[in-house]
């Protein structure tokens, strides 16, 4: 398959690449950043939102970097996987995404930058021409959702990243660059609700790196990850838990591949964890989380499926943290 | 002839260290084991059978081919003789071949379901700098199809469009991406009209039949092709012991192979057309060709590249030959079109979605007194093979087991899909999974074990089935047998713990399709072997069998190597162009082996007769008593008299050069006179039965197959390798189907999942341990043997994991596959009538012998007897289906029993109550209309 032309860029070094993002924002070019591809360039085979530049991150040196508390967006999932600095949740959660072939050029940035997926949206352009175009690759035609109707203001394509989940319940921050300057922000505050817009990155800003709280290496994880084969595919709902063991406060529980972004369930983990002194009711934290995400129709399985394995990855996760009390 | 004597030398001492002989001191090895020369290799006696002196066991007797075994290489774990080429990567599949100054074909498809094209204005995209040539439907407007009796697929859209993805025009460019630029300059015009998706709306009669048939269209509908089968005594359903009712919903699969099609065409100087293509069957690509360029077939040579993976897939003429053959011709240059993975699904010909009926019943016996099979079948946009898709769904399951009576009604409509075709099993797969499950059912209801009922109820070797098919060679006892002891199955079934199960499941195909589709008895074999050795004592063959990785090059390779004892390495097939190769018909129902093989023994023969007589002149013994083994040929008592194998084939073309010789193969008459009697005679017929063990996650539904003992009776295994090979695959194929595969047509009529990320193939994790067993009944057609190993390995795997399933979970599934959230509503409403909360609380299914059981048990053990009476042909009595009813095989059944009925049409009175596909005979062909339409 023929991508479209497009130019690439190579910057070295994280000036660089904000310096060639900000000169394209000024001359009005469209571009996208690319680190592994495994993820923009089938996209670009489909012809999916094309743009005429793409700067790659993969010469930026610090974008590599990783130590217990830090992961740069380059860092590979396989690295991620072997490495002795990652946390053992991480490495349980790589090591379930996509295939291992896949694993050795998919970046930690890219997978936390996942484009939404949706079986309206991942096809070829002549498939897409077929079904007369979608809201989120519209090309030109305002074409309205296929998953939902007559709403046309809000794509619902899913977010099935596999690492964001994990990443929030080590409570993880990631550091953005871009043409405004450096911040830091609250993986949890990173996403944006809405399938096209997906995140929160300003023009011509990038992930440059996550950031894991002192106290995560304190913390115990489980993943728990629906999808039909063992390898290939990704969650079509996955849930996450983590605590610092024997501090039930601590608890975290974050979820993806149910919605058009991962999240949190604070809510829902405060609620069981009062009233019964210092005890999770693992089974109603369970219930209550499957029904706070609202899947649609646009994955390999049905969204009502989904919903109700999310109870049971909710349970499993849980249990595989010790004991909740 | 005394040149040739070699003098015996004494039986101690005179060896030399380097192998070499020294004069008048050879140790001559014991006769029969090996000629005189050092290096030669002695007879290998195990793999020359008993019958003939050897040691290998026959336990079914002699066989035809037994004196021609010399022990070489059938028999024996063999590499496939292209597999060097493929693992170093020099194998030229379809997109590797280059020719210089190509161009790039592109295809245009259509967007719409259903559509009228009401004009092509292509003027925009010929003035595309770079667009060399540009054809439409007009272009090419001759039909074409696999079978002659449904040709309607043009090479692109002619009038109309009926699927999305569809053929409407095609561009060659110097590149890929002008040729891509090209594809949005075409200016269409379309009138949209009514699509169909669900094939029960086939049934009824619309304004705009996908397809008109003129005269023989069955009313207004898009029933492409309606069957009734009616054979047996109705009335031994009436009042059954045991019954079981399915109602399945089996969504269509692909093929999944490896290689996307692709085709190379290009006219050479002299006005011929080349066309390189990975096809199954390059003869009827030959034929469309001539047929829709009016060019005669002599001006055409089709090159079977290699193939990256058929599977019925690629055993269509396409359309895309035909767009690149006018596109070259158009444009003056090699044209190569490659499809992406998105239009192979587009094109398809894969497993019809199906919706099937299977009501079954047997009687206090345990004898199976009826099966009702009721098939619709979704042929998507165009006919393929559907025609015989039709028949096999419903024929292909009147044996192994003796039936009572036989119904089936089938329909195959057209809809607005990619077209269905064939694919590994053809047509008998999903038919069979439903019966083999009603199978297990019944037997639950008869408290007997499943495998028993099956023991009890088979038909015997040499048989006849109710359909009227000849059974030669029998293995189904003894892989029952074999996997029931492999499996441990006695420890386990019904014996297993929640969420663990084992289930059972057998199969039956055809090695070959005795009436091949563009066969004329008149004018060819059906299979053609020409084979030639020059002085240098190369072996070339040719062949027209379609090697699609299979391995039918190497069986070829062998066949000819085993009965002229020379080493593989010396054989040279040469099967890729329709120039040089004789004219086969593909490689489709498993007949190639088969046929090629036997056309392939009988050529060797022919070159070996010439050796031996040349032989015999030389030296002076009768090629009776003249023994071939490894580049030698000696008299048989004394091996020190010989000459070596280029001396006698020198002598041999002494007078007339390089020795010639052909052979060819042809089945025997065979079969019934009712209509659609042809359809699933072969000359013989494989068997099989697996064993699955599942393990089931009760809170998810996620269903995993861990172990599969697969028994497969192919005859005998020229190549243990390759069966074992074929087993496996076929496991890992047919796994697919139960477990995850699907292609999933959306709200739209859109196929969702045209990629082999969402087109869920099992990976390797899903694979089971799977135990391949060799089943060998030697079948007297056979070559050396041999049957199919190529299809019917695929069967019994989806019936074993669906009663599996239900032994691990106590819930009987029928829609497929058996993705997590199908078996998890399953669950779910069980859970629901048993009123039960957890799934960790779910009964397991247990089973407590009944008083049926032991009478199973005695019948199975006198039949096992009878069988291997008639196997060694120490009884030739005739058996036809229904002596365990008590008939009498010597006499005509419809004289015997009132009720018996061998029919093909339905009577006035059933009509009402026919099934869903059945209901297609409520219409009337155009011509008994009358006018009403």
């Amino acid at each position: 398959m023929l991508m479209p032309p497009f130019e690439l860029h190579h910057p070295v070094s994280v000036e660089e690449a904000v310096a060639l993002a900000s000169d394209l924002l000024q001359r009005g070019e469209a571009f996208d950043w690319v680190a592994g591809g495994t993820d923009v360039l089938p996209n670009y085979k489909w012809r999916i939102n094309t743009k005429p530049h793409v700067i790659s991150l993969a010469k930026v040196v610090e974008a590599h970097d990783m130590t217990s508390t830090s992961i740069g967006c380059t860092v590979t999932i396989e690295r991620l996987v072997s490495s002795p600095d990652a946390h053992p949740l991480l490495a349980e959660a790589g090591a379930k995404i996509a295939s291992s072939l896949i694993r050795r050029t998919a970046t930690v940035g890219g997978n936390l930058c996942l484009d939404t997926r949706c079986f309206w949206y991942n096809q070829s352009e002549d498939w897409r021409r077929s079904i007369d175009w979608c809201h989120k690759a519209d090309c030109g035609t305002g074409a309205d959702c296929r998953v939902i109707p007559n709403q046309n203001t809000l794509c619902v394509a899913t977010y099935q990243g596999d690492l964001a989940p994990n990443l929030m319940a080590l409570e993880a921050k990631v550091v953005l660059v871009g043409p405004q300057g450096q911040r830091t922000i609250p993986l949890v505050e990173f996403y944006e609700l809405d399938g096209m817009k997906k995140n929160t990155l300003a023009e011509g800003e990038f992930l440059l790196r996550v950031e894991l709280p002192e106290d995560a290496s304190q913390r115990v994880g489980s993943y728990q990850k629906l999808r039909v084969r063992e390898s290939w595919d990704f969650p079509e709902a996955g849930v996450a838990a983590s605590w610092i063991p024997g501090d039930v406060g601590s608890l975290r529980i974050a979820t993806t591949a149910l919605e058009s972004i991962p999240r949190t369930h604070v809510e829902e983990v405060e609620a069981h964890l009062g009233g019964n002194g210092n005890k999770v009711d693992v089974k109603a934290l369970a219930v209550s989380i499957q029904k706070s995400v609202k899947p649609v129709n646009n994955t390999a399985l049905p969204p009502a499926y989904r919903r109700k394995m999310v109870r049971v990855l909710t349970k499993r996760a849980l249990s595989a943290l010790g004991d909740l009390g | 002839m005394g040149t040739y004597r070699q003098q015996p030398g004494s039986s101690s001492g005179g060896q030399r260290r380097d192998g070499k002989r020294v004069a008048g001191k050879q140790v001559f090895p014991p006769p029969g084991s090996g000629g005189s020369h050092p290096t030669m290799r002695p007879r290998d006696l195990n793999f020359i059978p008993e019958t003939v002196g050897g040691n290998e066991p026959k336990p079914a007797g002699d066989h035809i081919h037994d004196r021609d075994r010399t022990g070489t290489t059938v028999g024996k774990p063999t590499a496939l003789v292209d597999s060097n080429a493929k693992v170093t990567g020099q194998a030229w599949y379809g997109d590797d071949v280059r020719l210089p100054g190509e161009l790039i074909g592109k295809i245009l498809r259509s967007p719409h379901h259903y559509a009228r094209i009401k004009s092509i204005d292509t003027s925009r995209v010929e003035a595309l700098p770079g667009v060399i040539a540009v054809a439409t439907g007009e272009d090419a407007p001759n039909r074409f199809g696999v079978l002659p009796v449904t040709k309607d697929e043009h090479a692109m859209a002619v009038e109309k469009v009926r699927h999305v993805g569809d053929l409407v025009a095609c561009v060659a460019a110097v590149d890929e991406a002008t040729a891509i630029q090209a594809l949005s300059l075409f200016d269409i015009e379309w009138e949209e009209l009514e699509p169909v998706f669900d094939p029960k709306k086939g049934l009824e009669d619309v304004d705009e039949p996908i397809h008109w048939r003129g005269k023989y269209h069955l009313a207004r509908t898009n029933v492409q092709k309606r069957v009734f089968q009616e054979f047996g005594d109705r009335s031994l359903v009436s009042s059954p012991t045991a019954s079981s009712h399915g109602s399945w919903t089996m969504n269509g699969v692909h093929h999944g192979f490896t290689e996307p099609h692709a085709v190379v065409a290009h006219w050479d100087p002299n006005g011929r057309l080349q066309l390189y293509t990975p096809q199954q069957v390059p003869h009827y690509t030959h034929r469309a060709l001539s047929t829709v360029l009016d060019v005669p077939m002599h001006q055409i040579n089709v090159v079977r590249t290699f193939v990256g993976g058929g599977f019925g897939g690629k055993s269509d003429p396409f359309p895309h030959e035909m767009c690149a053959a006018i596109l070259a011709r158009r444009s003056g240059r090699p044209v190569r079109i490659t499809f992406d993975r998105e239009e192979v699904y587009w094109i398809n010909r894969g497993r019809h979605p199906s919706h099937i009926d299977v009501k079954m019943t047997a009687d206090d016996d345990g004898r199976i007194s009826g099966f009702d099979i009721d098939a619709l079948i979704d042929g998507g946009g165009f006919a393929s093979f559907g025609h015989v898709t039709s028949y096999y769904n419903g024929v292909l399951a009147t044996a192994p087991y003796e039936l009572g009576s036989f119904h089936y009604t089938g329909a195959r409509v057209w809809t607005n899909k990619p077209a269905s075709g064939a694919m590994r099993g053809h047509g008998a797969v999903n038919t069979r999974c439903a019966v083999e499950v009603g199978l297990d059912e019944m037997a639950e209801q008869l408290a007997v074990d499943p495998i028993d009922l099956r023991l009890a109820n088979l038909l015997p070797p040499h048989s006849r089935t109710i359909s009227g098919f000849r059974i030669t060679s029998n293995g189904m006892r003894e892989a029952l047998e074999k996997v029931r002891e492999g499996s441990n199955w006695d420890e386990k079934f019904r014996q297993l713990p929640l969420g663990k199960g084992i289930g059972i499941g057998c199969g039956f195909f055809i090695s070959g399709s005795g009436l091949p589709i563009h066969w004329d008895p008149k004018n060819f074999p059906h299979a053609t072997v020409h084979i030639q050795v020059d002085m240098d004592g190369g072996v070339t063959v040719h062949t027209g069998a379609a090697d699609i990785g299979q391995g039918s090059t190497t069986a070829v390779a062998q066949v000819v190597a085993e009965v002229l004892a020379l080493p593989i390495e010396m054989i040279h097939v040469r099967s890729h162009e329709s120039d040089t190769s004789p004219v086969d018909l593909g490689s489709y129902s498993s007949r190639v082996t088969f046929m090629n093989a036997n056309a392939a023994i009988r050529a060797a023969i022919g070159i070996r007769d010439q050796l031996l007589k040349a032989a015999w002149e030389m030296l002076g013994y009768h090629p009776n008593v003249l023994v071939l083994n490894d580049r030698r040929i000696y008299y048989k008592h004394d091996p020190a008299i010989g000459v070596s194998y280029l001396q006698a084939l020198h002598k041999a073309q002494e007078d007339t050069g390089a020795l010639i010789a052909r052979g060819a193969y042809r089945s025997p008459p065979m079969g019934g006179v009712h209509k659609g009697a042809a359809a699933g005679l072969a000359p013989a017929y494989s068997f099989s039965a697996y064993v699955a063990e599942v393990d089931v996650d009760v809170e998810t539904g996620r269903v995993s197959c861990t172990n599969v003992w697969a028994a497969h009776d192919c005859g005998k295994a020229l190549n243990p390798l390759a069966v074992a090979g074929q087993i496996i695959g076929s496991c890992h194929m047919g796994l697919g189907q139960v477990i995850s595969e699907k292609m999933v047509y959306g709200r739209t009529g859109h196929l969702q999942n045209a990629n082999l990320l969402e087109y869920k193939i099992p990976s390797v994790h899903e694979m089971p341990h799977v135990e391949p067993i060799i089943v060998e009944s030697s079948d007297p057609e056979g070559p050396f043997g041999a049957k199919e190993a190529g299809e019917g390995p695929l069967l019994p795997i989806l019936p074993a994991v669906v009663n599996a399933v239900y032994d691990a979970v106590g819930v009987r599934l029928r829609d497929l596959p058996l993705t997590p959230d199908i078996v998890f509503k399953g669950i779910e409403k069980h859970m629901k009538r048993l009123k039960i909360d957890d799934p960790e609380d779910l009964p397991c299914p247990r089973l407590e012998h009944g008083p049926l059981q032991p009478t199973l048990v005695e019948r199975s053990n006198e039949h096992r007897i009878r069988d291997q009476r008639r196997q060694r042909s120490e009884d030739t009595s005739a058996y036809v289906n229904g002596v365990l009813f008590g008939f009498d095989p010597n006499v005509p059944l419809a004289d015997q029993v009132e009720g018996w009925r061998e029919a093909d049409e339905p009577l006035p009175d059933q009509l009402a109550e026919l099934g869903f596909a059945g209901r297609a005979w409520l219409k009337k062909e155009q011509r008994h209309m009358g006018g009403e339409s």
